[in-house]
């Protein structure tokens, strides 16, 4: 399936794959989103009907519909934002109790609600404390985009407003966390799959920290990778760390996006850079040394993407 | 002038409390039930079924005699539930013909439908017949049929042959010998008259339409002759039709206040099947179905139901029905519930060879009900944009496949996406010659490389929600070569500076 830019179809040989999954890895401003709507525009002028799972409540519909995807066919669901939309009726009280002044919540750990794998034997205790512990003090490049606790640095000029930062707190202990948003975006694509029907799904975990993707149970991506393919739906997977690993059909590396400065006074676009990570479709590597070096394909491509206000060059 | 040839014919469902009663609970209808009326502690059998007669129960038995039999099933008379059944077999006797009148006593449902003129439509009246009394069954009700040319004869006939459930017709002219065997109580005789003629040795319609007209009116009065020509056949009636609405309602009172979810999916289920056999012979299906549950404590707690097309599929219904209901569950025991339904059109599908591939409408519905569950109501759905310049203005609407024409939009391949930050995010901002030239964002110290801006915006100045900022697109980048492409927006308002988007 075409993704409309192409460039990036001519590396992938014709688009995306039908009935498999394909991964999009990458930091944020990389370009990940914009391949995606293009790619669903694609599927939507064709009158089909397409799927967008958000487990961050990014998705901007002004951006899809100025991309050219018909928002009539894009079943947009949003995790979290429910948690998200709660939380200004407690902070206009004016008073909030703190947290620990309430009963504690039950703690569900991994998506199964104790253990971190379908099999006991797969249950290690402290493990996922000791992961997330090494990942989380700025290993991994791109980082999280999740609300975290900013540090006030003294040098710089502060402009927010103290009555403000206090609310800013108070829907802090009301917003979804990563976790619950993250089994509420796999259980809902599982329901999606299973229904059949959609041409292209999008997971977007864009905006979630590689140490909670990385947490996934690879056995949640193989299921999915059987349904879509007995659904032939293309589900593509935005993510910061590559997650699905050998389930995933094709595998892109998105690199930063360098900003065009063409212009002084508009902000007219960003030029990205996409490379295939891995490809099944591919032929295998063999072990027979031809005497003639083989002809390489390409395997990145860069395209411009220009804002909607900016004009044609 | 000839007059017009009459025809009618009479339906006609004994013990018609313990009929309804059952209508709705199916389980009991194999067990011995007796319905009682009254106030307690003096309640007594008003209605019972055929297994219950059988072990001995009469009628007037009293609370203390009826718990004498074992595994007999008692249940309390509920008129809501009579109505509803009156209303809903008025309605099947209505499709064959608009002139239905309603001839109910207290203990059983009878109504008289002119079939005159119909043999066209639904053929001779034996057939009409049969098919009344197949779609009556349908219902959950055992009853019989009389077809007379007579209006009092076919009543007097059904009430006499109701022990032989059936159909009966009676030619025109032999209204007399068919009705001569038919014991005197199918005329609803006073105390009175009734020993009178006891003393007569008057049994039958037979011994009575053989007295003297003359010497039985000089005897009994005018009621005499009424008596008379009713035992010949030859009573005259005036039709008085009743105009039975079509609205696909059902009621049920619970014996014992239910408050698990999956119990009443039970309930539900039954008159789910009523509704859809009502609607199915109008050849209908239902579009919607509005759940009222009535609660302890004298509230009620409503809920609607409308998959994208209408259906006939009990199965969807039950799914979604449930679903709604364990997303809105009643805060209190349920007494009684109601199932309403609003008809639609059966839906049609052309399916084609090359149409793409789309969801199937009542698969997705229930998927969709599925999703709501998890993320929550208004979370699900298609995205339309606001008709304001006022960033991120949106709202979300019902998604269904869309089945028309693609909306033709501007095809821009290679526009910037942008990934919208909810809520924004607030961060600190370090000026230089008031515009942005550093960025604290994210426990990162971004410097400014480009800023673009500011775009000045506002609007809803006329309304409490107005609203004014600045735009500002920014390329930053930090000590470690991240770098940033973002929308900043400074609220002239709260004076604040936030991250809206970020540009993917």
């Amino acid at each position: 399936m075409p993704t409309g830019i192409l460039l990036v179809d001519e590396i992938l040989e014709g688009g995306l794959p039908v009935g498999a999954i394909t991964e999009m890895v990458g930091a944020e401003c990389s370009g990940r989103t914009a391949l995606a709507l293009s790619f669903l525009a694609q599927i939507t002028q064709a009158s089909r009907v397409c799927a967008w799972v958000d487990v961050s409540n990014c998705l901007h519909p002004e951006s899809a519909a100025a991309t050219g995807v018909d928002l009539c066919r894009l079943l947009w669901v949003r995790c979290g934002a429910a948690a998200a939309t709660k939380a200004p009726q407690f902070s206009t009280n004016g008073f909030a109790l703190q947290e620990k002044y309430f009963v504690p919540r039950p703690v569900t750990k991994g998506l199964h609600g104790g253990g971190f794998g379908p099999h006991p034997r797969s249950e290690v205790k402290g493990l996922s404390e000791a992961v997330s512990s090494f990942l989380r003090p700025q290993v991994t490049a791109p980082r999280c985009s999740e609300p975290q606790r900013s540090v006030i640095n003294e040098s710089v000029v502060v402009t927010r407003n103290p009555t403000q930062q206090s609310t800013d707190k108070t829907t802090s202990i009301f917003s979804a966390k990563p976790w619950s948003r993250l089994d509420q975006a796999l259980r809902v694509t599982d329901l999606l799959l299973q229904a059949g029907g959609f041409s292209a799904i999008v997971l977007d975990m864009g905006s979630i920290a590689p140490e909670y993707t990385s947490r996934v149970p690879l056995a949640t991506w193989f299921r999915y990778r059987a349904a879509a393919e007995r659904s032939q739906t293309s589900l593509v997977l935005l993510t910061q760390h590559a997650c699905a690993k050998s389930s995933a059909e094709l595998a892109l590396r998105f690199e930063p996006g360098k900003a065009f400065g063409e212009e002084k006074s508009v902000f007219t676009g960003v030029e990205y850079c996409v490379d295939v990570m891995r490809e099944r479709s591919r032929p295998a590597f063999t072990n027979v040394i031809p005497l003639r070096k083989p002809p390489q394909r390409a395997s990145d491509a860069t395209w411009h993407s220009r804002t909607s206000w900016a004009g044609r060059r | 002038m000839t007059t017009p040839v009459e025809l009618y014919a009479c339906l006609y469902a004994k013990e018609f409390p313990c009929q309804a009663m059952l209508r709705l609970r199916p389980d009991v209808r194999s067990e011995p039930c007796v319905v009682m009326a009254g106030e307690p502690p003096f309640e007594y059998a008003c209605s019972f079924n055929a297994k219950a007669r059988v072990l001995g129960i009469t009628r007037g038995m009293t609370r203390v005699e009826i718990d004498t039999f074992s595994s007999v099933t008692v249940v309390f008379r509920s008129q809501i539930e009579e109505e509803a059944a009156k209303a809903a077999i008025l309605e099947c006797a209505g499709a064959f013909s608009p002139r239905v009148e309603n001839a109910c006593n207290d203990n059983s449902f009878c109504c008289v439908i002119d079939i005159a003129g119909t043999e066209k439509l639904f053929g001779p009246p034996a057939a009409l017949a049969k098919s009344l009394l197949e779609r009556v069954r349908d219902l959950g009700i055992a009853a019989s049929i009389a077809v007379s040319s007579n209006f009092q004869t076919a009543i007097c006939l059904v009430r006499g042959l109701s022990s032989r459930p059936g159909v009966t017709i009676i030619a025109l002219g032999e209204e007399r010998a068919a009705l001569t065997s038919l014991s005197l109580t199918v005329l609803d005789l006073s105390e009175e008259h009734a020993e009178t003629f006891s003393l007569w040795g008057i049994h039958t319609l037979g011994m009575l339409a053989e007295l003297p007209e003359k010497a039985l009116i000089a005897r009994m009065g005018q009621e005499g002759k009424r008596l008379l020509q009713l035992a010949r056949g030859e009573m005259r009636h005036l039709f008085q039709p009743v105009e039975p609405s079509f609205a696909l309602e059902e009621r049920m009172e619970l014996d014992t206040p239910v408050e698990l979810l999956d119990s009443l999916l039970f309930v539900i289920g039954v008159m789910l099947d009523q509704l859809i056999v009502r609607a199915t012979v109008r050849i209908l299906a239902l579009a919607s179905v509005s759940v009222s549950l009535f609660l302890e404590g004298g509230e009620s707690h409503t809920r609607t139901v409308r998959p994208a097309l209408p259906t006939n599929d009990r199965q969807l219904w039950i799914k979604l029905i449930h679903l709604d209901l364990e997303a809105h569950p009643p805060q209190a025991p349920i007494l009684s519930l109601a199932l309403t339904a609003e008809p639609g059109a059966i839906s049609k599908v052309q399916l084609g060879l090359f149409s793409p591939q789309l969801p199937e409408p009542m698969r997705l519905d229930v998927t969709l009900a599925r999703i709501r569950a998890i993320v929550g109501e208004d979370c699900v759905g298609r995205a339309v944009l606001n008709d304001t310049h006022k960033p991120d203005e949106f709202r979300m609407e019902a998604f269904s496949v869309a089945t028309g024409s693609i909306s033709e939009l501007a095809r821009r391949p290679h526009c910037a996406a942008m990934r919208a930050l909810r809520p924004a995010e607030r961060i600190t901002v370090k000026l230089r010659q008031k515009r942005p030239d550093a960025l604290f964002f994210r426990e990162k110290l971004y410097t400014v490389q480009q800023a673009y801006g500011p775009w000045v915006m506002s609007g809803d100045w006329w309304n409490q929600t107005l609203w004014s900022l600045h735009q500002w697109d920014l390329v930053a980048h930090s000590q470690d070569g991240s770098s940033l492409c973002c929308c900043l927006t400074y609220q002239t308002a709260s004076d604040c500076w936030q991250i809206v988007a970020l540009y993917d």
